[in-house]
Protein backbone atom coordinates (compact mmCIF):
# COMPACT_ATOMS: atom_id res chain seq x y z
CA UNK A 1 0.00 0.00 0.00
CA UNK A 2 2.99 1.85 -0.31
CA UNK A 3 3.34 2.39 -4.02
CA UNK A 4 3.54 6.21 -5.17
CA UNK A 5 -0.32 6.52 -6.13
CA UNK A 6 0.86 9.01 -9.21
CA UNK A 7 1.31 7.17 -12.51
CA UNK A 8 5.20 6.78 -13.62
CA UNK A 9 4.58 8.43 -17.23
CA UNK A 10 8.11 6.71 -17.94
CA UNK A 11 6.79 3.42 -17.07
CA UNK A 12 3.52 4.33 -18.96
CA UNK A 13 5.02 5.36 -21.65
CA UNK A 14 7.10 2.25 -22.08
CA UNK A 15 3.72 0.22 -21.99
CA UNK A 16 2.13 2.35 -24.69
CA UNK A 17 4.80 1.52 -27.03
CA UNK A 18 3.23 -2.58 -26.82
CA UNK A 19 1.36 -3.03 -30.36
CA UNK A 20 -0.79 -5.92 -32.00
CA UNK A 21 0.78 -7.67 -34.46
CA UNK A 22 -0.38 -6.37 -38.18
CA UNK A 23 -3.66 -8.81 -39.69
CA UNK A 24 -1.17 -9.90 -42.70
CA UNK A 25 1.77 -11.30 -40.03
CA UNK A 26 -0.02 -14.85 -39.80
CA UNK A 27 -0.25 -15.11 -43.42
CA UNK A 28 3.81 -14.97 -43.49
CA UNK A 29 4.11 -17.67 -41.30
CA UNK A 30 1.24 -20.55 -42.28
CA UNK A 31 -0.12 -21.55 -45.20
CA UNK A 32 -3.80 -21.93 -46.16
CA UNK A 33 -5.48 -25.09 -47.62
CA UNK A 34 -8.40 -25.86 -49.67
CA UNK A 35 -9.87 -28.24 -51.86
CA UNK A 36 -10.38 -28.07 -55.72
CA UNK A 37 -11.27 -29.81 -58.59
CA UNK A 38 -8.89 -30.48 -61.23
CA UNK A 39 -9.21 -32.59 -64.51
CA UNK A 40 -7.16 -35.25 -62.43
CA UNK A 41 -9.78 -35.06 -60.23
CA UNK A 42 -9.86 -33.77 -56.40
CA UNK A 43 -6.82 -31.93 -55.52
CA UNK A 44 -5.21 -30.43 -52.20
CA UNK A 45 -3.68 -26.98 -53.03
CA UNK A 46 -2.01 -25.34 -49.90
CA UNK A 47 -0.45 -21.59 -50.61
CA UNK A 48 1.29 -18.91 -48.90
CA UNK A 49 1.10 -15.16 -49.07
CA UNK A 50 3.21 -15.73 -52.43
CA UNK A 51 1.36 -17.79 -54.17
CA UNK A 52 0.18 -21.42 -54.63
CA UNK A 53 2.65 -23.93 -53.09
CA UNK A 54 1.45 -27.16 -53.10
CA UNK A 55 -0.79 -29.44 -55.15
CA UNK A 56 -1.45 -32.80 -54.89
CA UNK A 57 -4.31 -35.55 -55.06
CA UNK A 58 -6.34 -35.07 -52.04
CA UNK A 59 -6.04 -38.08 -50.14
CA UNK A 60 -4.94 -39.60 -46.40
CA UNK A 61 -1.31 -37.94 -45.64
CA UNK A 62 -1.38 -35.33 -47.90
CA UNK A 63 -1.47 -32.62 -45.45
CA UNK A 64 1.47 -34.24 -43.27
CA UNK A 65 3.61 -34.41 -46.60
CA UNK A 66 2.93 -30.70 -47.13
CA UNK A 67 4.02 -30.68 -43.28
CA UNK A 68 7.54 -33.08 -43.80
CA UNK A 69 7.78 -30.96 -46.98
CA UNK A 70 7.42 -26.92 -45.85
CA UNK A 71 7.54 -27.13 -41.94
CA UNK A 72 4.90 -24.39 -41.72
CA UNK A 73 1.48 -24.33 -40.10
CA UNK A 74 -1.60 -25.19 -42.45
CA UNK A 75 -4.56 -23.35 -41.41
CA UNK A 76 -8.11 -23.90 -43.68
CA UNK A 77 -8.61 -21.14 -46.19
CA UNK A 78 -11.81 -18.98 -46.20
CA UNK A 79 -11.19 -18.94 -49.93
CA UNK A 80 -9.43 -19.94 -52.80
CA UNK A 81 -6.44 -17.80 -54.23
CA UNK A 82 -7.27 -15.72 -56.87
CA UNK A 83 -7.32 -18.05 -60.44
CA UNK A 84 -7.41 -21.04 -59.18
CA UNK A 85 -9.61 -22.80 -61.00
CA UNK A 86 -8.28 -21.67 -63.99
CA UNK A 87 -4.94 -22.27 -63.84
CA UNK A 88 -5.75 -25.77 -62.08
CA UNK A 89 -7.51 -26.22 -65.70
CA UNK A 90 -4.24 -25.68 -67.73
CA UNK A 91 -5.07 -21.89 -68.38
CA UNK A 92 -6.12 -20.52 -71.60
CA UNK A 93 -4.10 -17.54 -73.55
CA UNK A 94 -6.69 -15.00 -71.48
CA UNK A 95 -6.31 -16.71 -68.24
CA UNK A 96 -4.16 -14.71 -65.64
CA UNK A 97 -0.94 -16.46 -64.33
CA UNK A 98 -1.98 -17.29 -60.82
CA UNK A 99 1.30 -16.60 -58.40
CA UNK A 100 3.22 -19.55 -56.88
CA UNK A 101 5.61 -20.02 -54.18
CA UNK A 102 8.77 -21.61 -55.27
CA UNK A 103 10.56 -20.95 -52.09
CA UNK A 104 12.30 -24.21 -51.08
CA UNK A 105 13.66 -25.07 -54.30
CA UNK A 106 16.68 -25.26 -55.60
CA UNK A 107 17.61 -22.07 -58.45
CA UNK A 108 17.72 -25.06 -60.86
CA UNK A 109 14.62 -26.49 -59.85
CA UNK A 110 13.06 -23.53 -60.01
CA UNK A 111 14.08 -22.37 -63.61
CA UNK A 112 12.81 -25.61 -65.02
CA UNK A 113 9.40 -24.95 -63.58
CA UNK A 114 9.74 -21.18 -64.98
CA UNK A 115 10.70 -22.74 -68.31
CA UNK A 116 7.80 -25.66 -68.52
CA UNK A 117 5.26 -22.38 -67.57
CA UNK A 118 5.63 -21.30 -71.22
CA UNK A 119 4.77 -24.04 -73.14
CA UNK A 120 1.36 -23.26 -74.12
CA UNK A 121 -1.81 -25.10 -73.53
CA UNK A 122 -2.32 -27.81 -76.69
CA UNK A 123 1.60 -27.92 -77.02
CA UNK A 124 4.35 -30.26 -75.84
CA UNK A 125 8.59 -30.02 -75.61
CA UNK A 126 10.88 -32.35 -75.05
CA UNK A 127 13.05 -32.81 -71.59
CA UNK A 128 15.93 -31.54 -73.67
CA UNK A 129 14.35 -28.58 -74.92
CA UNK A 130 13.76 -27.33 -71.16
CA UNK A 131 17.34 -28.41 -70.78
CA UNK A 132 18.40 -26.18 -72.93
CA UNK A 133 16.47 -23.00 -71.93
CA UNK A 134 17.34 -23.26 -68.39
CA UNK A 135 21.24 -23.50 -69.77
CA UNK A 136 22.01 -26.78 -69.18
CA UNK A 137 21.94 -28.64 -72.04
CA UNK A 138 23.57 -31.96 -70.58
CA UNK A 139 21.14 -31.64 -67.51
CA UNK A 140 18.20 -33.32 -69.26
CA UNK A 141 17.99 -36.22 -66.17
CA UNK A 142 18.16 -33.39 -63.85
CA UNK A 143 15.22 -31.97 -65.50
CA UNK A 144 13.42 -35.07 -65.64
CA UNK A 145 13.84 -35.59 -61.54
CA UNK A 146 12.95 -31.52 -61.11
CA UNK A 147 9.70 -32.22 -63.06
CA UNK A 148 8.98 -35.03 -61.18
CA UNK A 149 9.08 -33.39 -58.09
CA UNK A 150 7.12 -30.25 -58.91
CA UNK A 151 5.47 -29.03 -56.10
CA UNK A 152 2.59 -27.01 -58.15
CA UNK A 153 1.83 -30.02 -61.32
CA UNK A 154 -1.39 -28.35 -63.48
CA UNK A 155 -0.55 -25.21 -62.09
CA UNK A 156 3.04 -25.00 -63.68
CA UNK A 157 1.91 -27.46 -66.61
CA UNK A 158 5.04 -30.20 -65.80
CA UNK A 159 2.77 -32.80 -67.92
CA UNK A 160 3.47 -30.53 -71.35
CA UNK A 161 7.40 -32.16 -71.10
CA UNK A 162 7.58 -35.24 -73.28
CA UNK A 163 10.03 -37.65 -73.98
CA UNK A 164 12.18 -37.05 -77.13
CA UNK A 165 11.13 -40.05 -78.39
CA UNK A 166 7.86 -39.41 -78.98
CA UNK A 167 6.63 -41.64 -75.36
CA UNK A 168 5.51 -39.10 -72.79
CA UNK A 169 7.26 -40.14 -69.66
CA UNK A 170 5.93 -40.56 -66.09
CA UNK A 171 3.63 -37.75 -64.43
CA UNK A 172 3.27 -36.82 -60.49
CA UNK A 173 -0.65 -38.50 -61.27
CA UNK A 174 0.42 -41.21 -63.37
CA UNK A 175 1.33 -41.66 -66.99
CA UNK A 176 -2.42 -42.51 -68.30
CA UNK A 177 -3.44 -39.13 -66.38
CA UNK A 178 -0.68 -37.28 -68.63
CA UNK A 179 -1.89 -39.09 -71.60
CA UNK A 180 -5.65 -37.96 -70.71
CA UNK A 181 -4.26 -34.38 -69.91
CA UNK A 182 -2.41 -34.05 -73.55
CA UNK A 183 -5.41 -35.52 -75.34
CA UNK A 184 -8.00 -33.04 -73.94
CA UNK A 185 -5.48 -30.01 -73.96
CA UNK A 186 -4.70 -30.77 -77.51
CA UNK A 187 -8.26 -31.44 -78.70
CA UNK A 188 -9.39 -28.10 -76.96
CA UNK A 189 -6.43 -26.07 -78.92
CA UNK A 190 -6.81 -27.75 -81.98
CA UNK B 1 -10.12 -33.74 -38.61
CA UNK B 2 -7.88 -35.37 -40.74
CA UNK B 3 -6.21 -32.19 -42.23
CA UNK B 4 -6.24 -30.15 -39.52
CA UNK B 5 -3.61 -31.77 -36.73
CA UNK B 6 -3.72 -31.05 -33.07
CA UNK B 7 -0.02 -29.12 -33.59
CA UNK B 8 -2.07 -26.67 -35.74
CA UNK B 9 -4.21 -26.20 -33.61
CA UNK B 10 -2.28 -25.81 -30.81
CA UNK B 11 0.35 -22.96 -33.16
CA UNK B 12 -3.05 -21.15 -33.70
CA UNK B 13 -3.52 -20.53 -29.79
CA UNK B 14 0.21 -19.95 -29.37
CA UNK B 15 0.06 -16.97 -31.93
CA UNK B 16 -3.16 -15.80 -30.82
CA UNK B 17 -1.98 -15.44 -27.57
CA UNK B 18 1.66 -14.08 -27.74
CA UNK B 19 1.60 -12.36 -31.20
CA UNK B 20 1.12 -9.11 -29.84
CA UNK B 21 3.92 -9.33 -27.75
CA UNK B 22 6.10 -11.09 -29.83
CA UNK B 23 5.67 -8.27 -32.19
CA UNK B 24 5.90 -5.44 -30.07
CA UNK B 25 9.26 -6.74 -28.75
CA UNK B 26 10.32 -7.25 -32.59
CA UNK B 27 9.05 -3.42 -33.06
CA UNK B 28 10.88 -1.98 -30.07
CA UNK B 29 13.83 -3.91 -30.18
CA UNK B 30 14.42 -3.22 -34.04
CA UNK B 31 13.06 -0.31 -34.55
CA UNK B 32 11.18 -0.61 -37.93
CA UNK B 33 8.19 -2.48 -38.72
CA UNK B 34 9.71 -4.29 -41.94
CA UNK B 35 12.04 -5.55 -39.74
CA UNK B 36 9.66 -6.47 -37.03
CA UNK B 37 7.48 -8.27 -38.78
CA UNK B 38 10.42 -10.24 -40.41
CA UNK B 39 11.55 -10.90 -37.27
CA UNK B 40 8.79 -12.13 -35.71
CA UNK B 41 7.72 -14.48 -38.55
CA UNK B 42 10.72 -16.33 -38.02
CA UNK B 43 10.02 -16.43 -34.28
CA UNK B 44 6.68 -18.03 -34.62
CA UNK B 45 8.06 -20.30 -37.79
CA UNK B 46 11.26 -21.99 -35.65
CA UNK B 47 8.47 -22.14 -32.27
CA UNK B 48 6.40 -23.96 -35.19
CA UNK B 49 9.50 -26.55 -36.71
CA UNK B 50 10.35 -27.19 -32.53
CA UNK B 51 6.86 -27.59 -31.56
CA UNK B 52 6.44 -30.21 -34.20
CA UNK B 53 8.96 -32.37 -33.25
CA UNK B 54 8.19 -32.36 -29.57
CA UNK B 55 5.03 -34.55 -28.72
CA UNK B 56 1.94 -33.57 -26.92
CA UNK B 57 2.99 -33.87 -23.21
CA UNK B 58 5.67 -31.75 -23.95
CA UNK B 59 3.59 -29.08 -25.99
CA UNK B 60 1.37 -28.96 -23.15
CA UNK B 61 3.78 -28.83 -20.94
CA UNK B 62 5.94 -25.60 -21.87
CA UNK B 63 5.58 -22.07 -20.17
CA UNK B 64 5.11 -20.52 -23.83
CA UNK B 65 5.37 -16.94 -22.86
CA UNK B 66 8.96 -17.24 -21.98
CA UNK B 67 9.49 -19.82 -24.49
CA UNK B 68 8.37 -17.82 -27.50
CA UNK B 69 10.56 -14.96 -26.27
CA UNK B 70 13.44 -16.85 -25.73
CA UNK B 71 12.99 -17.64 -29.43
CA UNK B 72 12.56 -14.12 -30.43
CA UNK B 73 15.56 -13.10 -28.61
CA UNK B 74 17.80 -16.08 -30.33
CA UNK B 75 16.19 -14.32 -33.87
CA UNK B 76 16.96 -11.00 -32.78
CA UNK B 77 20.72 -11.67 -32.11
CA UNK B 78 21.33 -13.42 -35.09
CA UNK B 79 19.38 -10.75 -37.11
CA UNK B 80 21.91 -8.37 -35.01
CA UNK B 81 24.93 -10.30 -35.70
CA UNK B 82 23.76 -10.62 -39.43
CA UNK B 83 23.91 -6.74 -39.64
CA UNK B 84 26.96 -5.67 -37.54
CA UNK B 85 28.93 -5.05 -40.74
CA UNK B 86 26.55 -2.38 -42.04
CA UNK B 87 26.67 0.99 -40.30
CA UNK B 88 23.60 1.86 -37.56
CA UNK B 89 21.20 3.47 -38.29
CA UNK B 90 21.54 7.33 -37.25
CA UNK B 91 19.20 7.08 -33.64
CA UNK B 92 17.34 10.63 -34.05
CA UNK B 93 16.41 9.62 -37.75
CA UNK B 94 12.75 9.24 -36.32
CA UNK B 95 12.35 11.39 -33.75
CA UNK B 96 10.07 14.06 -33.68
CA UNK B 97 10.16 17.81 -33.23
CA UNK B 98 12.64 19.16 -30.55
CA UNK B 99 10.97 19.36 -27.30
CA UNK B 100 9.81 23.01 -25.95
CA UNK B 101 12.79 24.09 -23.00
CA UNK B 102 9.57 24.50 -20.64
CA UNK B 103 8.51 21.43 -20.51
CA UNK B 104 8.68 18.99 -17.79
CA UNK B 105 10.49 15.63 -17.73
CA UNK B 106 6.83 13.97 -17.07
CA UNK B 107 5.07 15.92 -19.92
CA UNK B 108 8.94 15.03 -22.12
CA UNK B 109 8.01 11.41 -21.40
CA UNK B 110 3.97 12.11 -21.90
CA UNK B 111 5.22 13.74 -25.49
CA UNK B 112 7.69 11.44 -25.99
CA UNK B 113 5.22 8.46 -25.95
CA UNK B 114 2.94 9.72 -29.23
CA UNK B 115 5.44 11.11 -31.05
CA UNK B 116 7.85 7.92 -31.10
CA UNK B 117 10.98 9.53 -29.04
CA UNK B 118 10.65 7.21 -26.36
CA UNK B 119 11.03 4.34 -28.49
CA UNK B 120 14.25 6.26 -30.08
CA UNK B 121 15.63 6.72 -26.77
CA UNK B 122 15.44 3.08 -26.46
CA UNK B 123 17.15 2.60 -29.19
CA UNK B 124 19.97 4.73 -27.49
CA UNK B 125 20.63 2.07 -24.44
CA UNK B 126 23.54 -0.33 -24.41
CA UNK B 127 22.07 -3.66 -26.23
CA UNK B 128 21.31 -5.65 -23.08
CA UNK B 129 19.63 -2.78 -20.86
CA UNK B 130 17.51 -2.28 -23.96
CA UNK B 131 16.16 -5.70 -24.42
CA UNK B 132 15.40 -5.73 -20.32
CA UNK B 133 13.86 -2.91 -20.77
CA UNK B 134 11.50 -4.31 -23.79
CA UNK B 135 10.69 -7.19 -22.44
CA UNK B 136 9.81 -5.80 -18.44
CA UNK B 137 8.19 -2.88 -19.71
CA UNK B 138 6.81 -3.04 -22.77
CA UNK B 139 5.90 -6.45 -23.01
CA UNK B 140 5.23 -7.05 -18.72
CA UNK B 141 7.37 -10.21 -18.64
CA UNK B 142 8.50 -11.05 -14.95
CA UNK B 143 12.29 -11.09 -14.22
CA UNK B 144 12.25 -14.83 -14.34
CA UNK B 145 10.61 -15.05 -17.71
CA UNK B 146 13.24 -12.54 -18.64
CA UNK B 147 16.21 -14.37 -17.29
CA UNK B 148 15.09 -17.13 -19.59
CA UNK B 149 14.95 -15.96 -22.90
CA UNK B 150 17.72 -13.93 -22.11
CA UNK B 151 19.69 -16.85 -20.79
CA UNK B 152 21.26 -14.46 -17.85
CA UNK B 153 20.62 -15.08 -14.00
CA UNK B 154 17.57 -13.14 -12.76
CA UNK B 155 19.68 -10.65 -10.46
CA UNK B 156 21.26 -9.68 -13.84
CA UNK B 157 18.08 -9.33 -15.49
CA UNK B 158 17.01 -7.68 -12.80
CA UNK B 159 19.61 -4.98 -12.71
CA UNK B 160 19.76 -4.41 -16.66
CA UNK B 161 15.82 -3.29 -16.41
CA UNK B 162 17.24 -0.97 -13.52
CA UNK B 163 19.46 0.72 -15.17
CA UNK B 164 18.15 0.78 -17.94
CA UNK B 165 15.46 2.99 -16.72
CA UNK B 166 17.80 5.06 -15.34
CA UNK B 167 19.44 5.63 -18.49
CA UNK B 168 16.35 6.56 -20.07
CA UNK B 169 15.27 8.68 -17.25
CA UNK B 170 18.51 10.66 -17.89
CA UNK B 171 18.26 10.69 -21.80
CA UNK B 172 14.79 12.24 -20.98
CA UNK B 173 15.79 14.96 -19.03
CA UNK B 174 18.89 15.46 -20.97
CA UNK B 175 16.51 15.64 -24.10
CA UNK B 176 14.17 18.10 -21.97
CA UNK B 177 17.08 20.59 -21.68
CA UNK B 178 18.15 19.97 -25.33
CA UNK B 179 21.02 18.15 -23.97
CA UNK B 180 21.31 15.98 -26.88
CA UNK B 181 20.19 18.92 -29.74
Amino acid sequence: MNRDPRPDPLIEGLAGLADDAPPRLLDRIAARWVRADSPVGAVFVAFTDRGVAYVRRDGPGVAEEFRRRFGRPLLRADSPPDGLAPALLGGGTAAPEVAVDLRGLTGFQADVLRAARTIPRGQVRPYAWVADLVGRPRAVRAVGTALATNPVPLVIPCHRVTRSDGTLGQYIFGADAKADLLREERAAAG
Amino acid sequence: MRVIEDVDQWFVELYDQHRGLVFSAALRLSGARGDAEDLAAEAFLRAYRAASGYGEERRAALRTRAWIMTILMNVWRNHLRAVARRPPPDPLDDAADPPDAAESVEQAVERQETSGELAALLRRLPENQREAVVLRHVGGLSIGEIAEALGVAEGTAKSHVSRGLSRLRALAAGLDQGGFR
